[in-house]
Order: C-alpha cells, then sequence, then structure tokens
C-alpha cells in the first residue's frame, strides 16, 4: 500500500520526455538540491545541538522543575511548522513584539535579521524539531548503564572527555533514528518554507503543481526527492548498523546528581531561552490573539466541531498506522535481509512525498480500484498511514532493537509459540516504543495539512485546514484559536507518552 | 497490554458516540477557493431565500481544479468558484464544466466570462500601485514605471508564484508584447532590492511604513489596511490611464457548474443569484472589489469603476496564455 504514491510518481515521471528532464536540470535541480541538501544539514546540526544538550542537563542533574523542563523541550511538537513560521513573520515585523524590542535595543545600528532566508527557515524549523532528538537522547540516556562512563572516568577521561568519547557514541542508535526523522520532516516541509519562500524540492513540486498544473513535471521532481531520502536513510542505516547495543533490563539506572545553585541557575538560562523561543513566545502569541478574538465574539461552536475532527481522524490514523507498522518493523529487527531492508525503505517513502503528490496518488488508485470507498475518510485515511508509516516503524524498531533477542529466545525455550511469544513477551516489553510511535504519529496527522486539504471529505474541515483557510487572508484572530486548540489537542497524547516513559 | 486495552476501548467510544460530519444529499457542494469569509454572506442569504444549503469546500484554487480533473465523473462536486480567471478557463479547456444558460449569464458582459459559457465572472479586482504619500513617486504613471532605475530597491511586489501577479503579467504581455514585458520584469527584478513579498498584505505594509516606496497590488488590499490603520500614508495610483496605453489589469473571480454535476438545476439557480442584482452587491462588497453586473454600485471606498479604464483582454486569456507567462517568469529567473 505504501507503494502507491510510488508506482503513480514512478509512473507519470516515465511521461516526462528526456528533454523536459533536461530542461528541468538545466533550469532548476541544481539550486534545489543545494538549497535542500543545506537546509537538511543545518537543521540537522541545530536539532542535534537544541536536543542534546537539553537531554543532558535533564537527564544528568536533579532540579527544582525538572519535570516542568521535561514537559517545555516536547511541546513544541505540538505547533506545526507553517503555524511557527506563521508566528515568527509577524513577531519579526517592523511592527511586531520582536520587531518593536529589536529596535528598542539595538536601534538602528544593527539591521534586524531577515527572516526570509535560508537561516530563517533552518532557524523555524530547528525549533520545530529539536523535540525528536531531545526525547530519543533523554530515553538513551536514561537507560544506559552508569557504569561505562564511571569505567572512563576511572582511566583518567575529563567529564567532557567521558561525554564525548563514550557517552555519545552509545546515544548513536537513539541520534540517528531521531536525525533521521527530524531531516525527513525537513524534506517533507512546506509550511516553513513556502512561508519564507526558501525554494526546496518540496517547494518547488507545489509550484509546478499549483502554478502549472504540470503534475508531471512535479512528479519527475518528486523522484529526485525520494532518491535523495533514500540514499541519505541508506547512509543512516549504515551508520547505525556497524554498532548494536542492547541493554540488559538488571542494570543500574542512572542516579542524576542533584544540581548546586549555580548550576541549577545555568540549566535553567538554557533550556529557558530554548523554550522561551520554541514554546513560550509562540504560546504567548496564540493566546494573545485568541482572546482578541473572544473578546470580539468570534468563536462559534464550529471550532469544537473542527476540534473533533482533528482529533477523530488523529486516533484513527495512529492506530491503523501502528498497527500495520508493527510487522514491518518486526521482520527488519529480527531478520537482516535484502528483501527486509529493501520493504522497510519502500515504507519510508511515504513520507518525503509531497502531500499533494501522495493524495493525487491515492485518488488515482481508489478511482481505478475501489472506487466504492471515494468520497469517505477511508480514503483520507490512506493517505495518511501511507505518509506517517515510516514515523512508526522507526520508532517500534528502535524499541525492538534494544530488546535482547535472548529474551524472546527464553520464552520460546519455555513452550511458548510464535503468537503467545509475541503477545505476552514482545509486545508488553516495546510497549513504551508502540506508545511512542502512536503519539509520533497521532501528533503529525493532527498537524498534517497539504494531503487533508485535498483528501478530506466534503464538509470534513480540521483544525490546520481552518488555520490554513483563515490564515491565507491574513485572519490572524481566526487562526490563533485554531492553532491554540491544536495545542490542547496534543496535550493528552504527549501526556499518554510520557506516562509510558516514566512506566519503564 | 491493560494501557492499549483502556486506550482502545475509551477511544473506540468516542468515535462511535460522534457521527462523522458529511454533507447531505440535498446540499450544494461547492469547491472553492476563495476565501470563506467573502463568500458566506451571499450563501447566507441564498439558503434563507430557496432553502437550498450550500456546503463550501476550500483550498487552493488550482489543487482544487486537480482534484476535479482527477475524480471525473465521480465528484460531488456542483460548482467550482476560484479567485482567478486563469484557473477557471483552464478548467473549461479540460472540460471539467457545463455550459450555463444563456439567460443566466447575459446580464455579465462577454469581456469577464467565457465565450462557450462554461463559466462567469462573478466579481473584478484592479492590479494598481500602492505608493507612500510621503515620497515623490510623481513619475510613476505606468506598471511599467516599477522598472524605472530611480526606483531601485524601492518597489515591493509578491514572489512570481503568486497567481495575482501571474494573472497580472499576462495582461502586460498581452497588451503590450513578450520583449517589453521581459526588459521590464528584468528591470522590477533589479529594483526589488533582494527580496519579495509573499503576501500582498505584507506589500503594502512595506509601502506604508515607508520601507519601499511603490508596491504592486489587487485594489482591496491597500482598503484593507486603511481599516486597521486609517492614518496610514498611502495612496493609490491607478496606473496606465493615459490616451493609448493599456490600462489597468483586470481579474474576476468567477463560477462553474460541474460536468457531473448531480443537482444542476439547484446549481444554476445558486449561479442565478450570484449574478443578480442582490448576489453581485453582497458578493463584490464583502471584499470590496467590482460586481461584474453593469449598474451594480460598487463600495464607496474604492475608486469609481467609470472613472478607470480597464485593459481591453479578454479574462480567458488568463488562463491560455498562464504557462507562457510561467515560462517567460522563469526564463527572467524573477525570484
Amino acid at each position: 500500500m505504501a507503494a502507491i504514491p510510488l508506482l503513480f510518481v514512478v509512473y507519470s515521471s516515465l511521461q516526462l520526455s528526456s528533454e523536459r528532464w533536461l530542461g528541468l536540470w538545466d533550469t532548476r535541480l541544481p539550486d534545489l538540491l543545494a538549497n535542500t541538501v543545506w537546509l537538511g544539514f543545518v537543521v540537522a546540526i541545530g536539532c542535534l545541538v537544541l536536543g542534546v544538550s537539553s537531554a543532558w542537563l535533564i537527564a544528568r542533574r536533579q532540579f527544582a522543575g525538572r519535570t516542568v523542563a521535561i514537559w517545555l523541550m516536547v511541546l513544541p511538537l505540538a505547533i506545526p511548522t507553517y503555524v511557527f513560521a506563521y508566528i515568527y513573520t509577524s513577531l519579526l515585523a517592523d511592527d511586531g513584539w520582536l520587531g518593536l524590542a529589536w529596535v528598542a535595543v539595538f536601534g538602528d545600528l544593527i539591521a534586524m535579521p531577515d527572516i526570509y532566508t535560508g537561516w530563517g527557515a533552518a532557524f523555524i524549523l530547528s525549533l520545530a524539531g529539536f523535540s525528536y532528538v531531545f526525547l530519543l537522547a533523554r530515553t538513551s540516556l536514561m537507560q544506559s548503564s552508569p557504569s561505562m562512563e564511571e569505567a572512563a572516568r576511572m582511566q583518567g577521561a575529563s567529564p567532557f572527555e567521558a561525554f564525548w568519547r563514550v557517552q555519545l557514541p552509545l546515544l548513536r542508535p537513539a541520534l540517528a533514528a531521531a536525525l533521521a526523522v527530524v531531516v525527513l520532516h525537513v524534506l517533507s516541509d512546506f509550511g516553513a518554507v513556502s512561508m519564507l519562500q526558501y525554494q526546496t524540492f518540496t517547494l518547488s513540486i507545489y509550484t509546478q503543481m499549483e502554478g502549472r498544473m504540470d503534475n508531471q513535471a512535479a512528479a519527475g521532481l518528486s523522484l529526485v526527492l525520494v532518491m535523495m531520502s533514500l540514499t541519505f536513510l541508506v547512509l543512516e542505516r549504515f551508520f547505525r548498523n556497524r554498532q548494536r547495543y542492547f541493554s540488559s533490563s538488571r542494570a543500574r539506572r542512572f542516579q542524576a546528581r542533584q544540581a548546586t545553585g549555580r548550576e541549577l541557575v545555568l540549566i535553567w538560562a538554557c533550556l529557558g531561552l530554548i523554550a522561551l523561543f520554541s514554546f513560550v513566545l509562540p504560546l504567548v502569541w496564540v493566546l494573545h490573539w485568541s482572546w482578541q478574538a473572544w473578546r470580539a465574539e468570534l468563536i462559534g461552536t464550529e471550532f469544537w466541531d473542527y476540534t473533533r475532527n482533528s482529533l477523530l481522524l488523529g486516533f484513527m490514523a495512529a492506530s491503523v498506522t501502528v498497527i500495520i507498522a508493527l510487522p514491518v518493523a518486526l521482520y527488519h529487527a529480527r531478520i537482516r535481509s535484502w528483501l527486509s531492508s529493501c520493504y522497510l525503505h519502500l515504507s519510508s517513502v511515504g513520507f518525503v512525498l509531497p502531500g499533494p503528490v501522495v493524495a493525487l496518488g491515492v485518488i488515482t488508485f481508489v478511482l481505478t480500484q475501489m472506487p466504492l470507498l471515494y468520497g469517505g475518510l477511508v480514503v483520507l485515511l490512506m493517505a495518511l498511514v501511507v505518509r506517517f508509516l515510516p514515523l512508526a516503524v522507526q520508532s517500534q524498531e528502535a524499541a525492538l532493537q534494544q530488546l535482547t533477542p535472548s529474551i524472546e529466545q527464553a520464552g520460546r525455550v519455555l513452550g511458548a509459540g510464535p503468537l503467545e511469544n509475541l503477545w505476552r513477551v514482545t509486545l508488553p516489553m516495546i510497549r513504551g516504543g508502540m506508545v511512542t510511535a502512536w503519539v509520533l504519529v497521532f501528533i503529525d496527522v493532527l498537524k498534517e495539512l497539504p494531503a487533508t486539504l485535498i483528501l478530506r471529505p466534503i464538509g470534513y474541515d480540521t483544525l490546520p485546514v481552518r488555520i490554513w483557510i483563515e490564515s491565507s487572508e491574513e485572519m490572524l484572530e481566526l487562526a490563533a484559536p485554531a492553532a491554540l486548540m491544536l495545542i490542547l489537542g496534543t496535550l493528552p497524547a504527549l501526556w499518554i507518552m510520557m506516562r509510558a516513559e516514566r512506566g519503564r | 497490554m491493560k494501557i492499549f486495552k483502556k486506550l482502545g476501548l475509551s477511544l473506540l467510544g468516542v468515535m462511535l458516540a460522534i457521527p462523522v460530519v458529511q454533507a447531505a444529499d440535498d446540499e450544494l457542494i461547492v469547491y472553492s477557493g476563495r476565501s470563506d469569509k467573502f463568500v458566506k454572506p451571499v450563501i447566507k442569504q441564498f439558503t434563507q431565500e430557496t432553502g437550498i444549503k450550500v456546503v463550501l469546500h476550500s483550498a487552493k484554487s488550482t489543487a482544487l481544479l486537480n482534484k476535479l480533473k482527477v475524480e471525473g465523473e465521480r465528484t460531488r462536486a456542483d460548482l467550482y468558484l476560484s479567485n482567478d480567471a486563469g484557473n477557471l478557463q483552464l478548467g473549461s479547456d479540460m472540460g471539467l464544466f457545463q455550459a450555463l444558460p444563456k439567460a443566466v449569464t447575459d446580464v455579465i458582459e462577454l469581456k469577464l466570462r467565457a465565450a462557450d459559457n462554461s463559466w462567469v465572472g462573478l466579481s473584478a479586482r484592479a492590479r494598481v500601485l500602492v505608493a507612500n504619500s510621503g515620497v515623490d513617486t510623481s513619475f510613476v504613471k505606468s506598471v511599467f514605471d516599477l522598472a524605472d532605475p530611480r526606483l531601485k530597491d524601492r518597489i515591493a511586489v509578491t514572489h512570481s508564484g503568486n497567481g495575482s501577479f501571474i494573472a497580472g503579467v499576462t495582461v502586460y504581455m498581452e497588451a503590450a508584447g513578450v520583449e517589453k514585458t521581459r526588459s521590464w520584469l528584468k528591470g522590477v527584478k533589479d529594483n526589488v532590492g533582494g527580496r519579495t513579498f509573499d503576501k500582498h498584505s505584507k506589500v503594502v505594509k512595506a509601502v506604508a511604513s515607508g520601507k519601499r516606496s511603490v508596491g504592486l497590488v489587487n485594489h482591496y488590499y491597500i482598503y484593507r489596511h486603511l481599516d486597521k490603520k486609517p492614518d496610514a500614508p498611502i495612496k493609490v495610483i491607478v496606473p496606465d490611464q493615459g490616451d493609448g496605453e493599456m490600462g489597468v489589469a483586470w481579474n474576476v473571480a468567477g463560477i462553474a457548474i460541474s460536468k457531473y454535476s448531480q443537482r444542476s438545476a439547484a446549481a444554476v439557480k445558486f449561479v442565478e443569484y450570484l449574478v443578480s442584482e442582490k448576489g453581485q452587491q453582497l458578493f463584490a462588497e464583502a471584499n470590496r472589489e467590482y460586481p461584474a453586473r453593469q449598474g451594480v454600485a460598487a463600495s464607496v471606498e474604492i475608486p469609481a469603476v467609470d472613472s478607470i479604464r480597464a485593459s481591453s483582454v479578454e479574462m480567458a486569456e488568463l488562463g491560455k496564455q498562464r504557462n507562457a507567462t510561467i515560462d517567460l517568469l522563469e526564463a527572467v529567473g524573477m525570484p
């Protein structure tokens, strides 16, 4: 099923003549390639710095407000990139809060940073993505046994050296998985790059489809994009496969040290700064405009319908995706073969294909193969599952990899059949990973715009759709409440995930 | 596994409890590329008067056109509403629409609708210049003056992917020729000062704040800005009004009936209402555009329709020449 959009893309791009391919190559490809790779790289670095530092501080020190800090680091996940970009473009405008603050502090001496650049896009996407790195790095840091680090310290390594040479390599699988998620988000992002006018592959594909109605050129570009991300994924796998670490459940857990007073200030200064830009400021902005809307009595009952539609869709899509992803993850985590890798990578194609391309692929498939389904939620669900399958596969597989095979073998030795073993041993042990997968998909579905915009059943407006409709005509007062509902809607899901993590 | 079961059961309960909202069979479904806010007043009135319900399915004009095309005869859309005549003409060329009764479209002048009646224009907007009133821009009389070296780094335009921008360039290309337009675009590219804007409202803002001196926008964005800031130092220049000049570029928002509509009788009624005097007033007023039907008064704030001369380029050309325009924009490397 995941291959439907890919087949559509391959089929459509086959209809591109070689001349048009050459034309594309001459006019766009080199720039697009450079822009996209650059953006992916810078955002990956940004997310690493933000995510690992915050995860390390939180995992290694006990301090006042630690739980709050954890939440603050995860909450940016609730804000879609288009909302981020929208908020920051208006904050940094001349009459925006940040713009005014900048002029008050620097006057005319230093020009305000221009957000309509690659750096602006990288800034926004890093803020929107570092939470993935934080989550996985923190879990991994908490689970790693302290003995290795202690051994390094005993051998005379400084704390920094111990971190750099022991801890960081141990983190590698987690970081690789997190970065894969981040980079795939960057490659498929439309919200931020379109608002900031930074030409990436995805944006260019949209332009082809929107401006020229040229689906073939769009498909051609999509194919290049898919190739690019597959290359990236294969590289990532290559680096990750060289090492495999198994944690055994009996190892001691790390005891986080109580932070000293000075450390406390430093920690909060660092985390506070990250949280300010990645969540607090956007939240205050959204609350401000929602309040304006409330006072102007612009919020009607239909907002509850939009919220309900969004949550319903998120719930269904996440559940279906996690169930479908499980066999793929199991297969690949247990049997390494050419075929299982192939299957795995194939499932990740949907994530990088732009939403409209996935949508058109699914429409075409459903209309020709099972037309009776058309028009209902099923079509939209299919597209969402195709898009977010890789997220679920990634995190379930990461959990499976940390599960020592001997535990499963023990189950089999004790007489459990494969199914019983799966149900009573494997699934309970990877519960955390499954919950994480569910939540990640849920959140992404909740934020998803392009495919939903095209495939939603008639009259089935979700929150992102409303945000898009209202913000395209600059109706801040109407877009902000929808964004607020979106943030509130993700809270229970995040709470479930954090609880499952603590339970481990 | 308890957590799964609990979660699953509780949410399953929620799912079953709430019915999925979907359009009922007796409602007209409109694929709309125009902001809801501007369409809802007229729909409300129409439903009140006729009892026919109308559901808006909003998305980007072109995405909806793509959808209509892929769906073919299985589409549930009865009507297609777009802000851009180019999209309507493209849909017509792809054979997605059915002809409207002549009696319905006759009230709209031929220039603002398809020759074969496959779509009809509802409201028109002018591509005008907005200038900062504190700066001397007396030499700016034409859109082509935007390429004047005196305006280096002082003009504001949207990026070249913007539908209104493309439509405008198509008009200039048709009225003044490809070569003149090409060299004009090059001049504009030199004058934008390194960046274009992603929204028209930001173009107006940049001019009002003095960062730029002149901007190219659809007329209603200027009045929208003045709503919020009545004292903003901006003025409207209606370009190319001199004798022998091409006149200001128009674009229309319009509507068409899907070829496969199951409720075309009701759909025709809706279009009939939209071109009626009352419907025209409601539709155009919501966004301060010019009613397509002659004799219906536009908003008093905007320049009176008989005081400005519009270019003679037919709206259908906006669709036919769109790809040629994009080719030109790309060849110039317009940002």
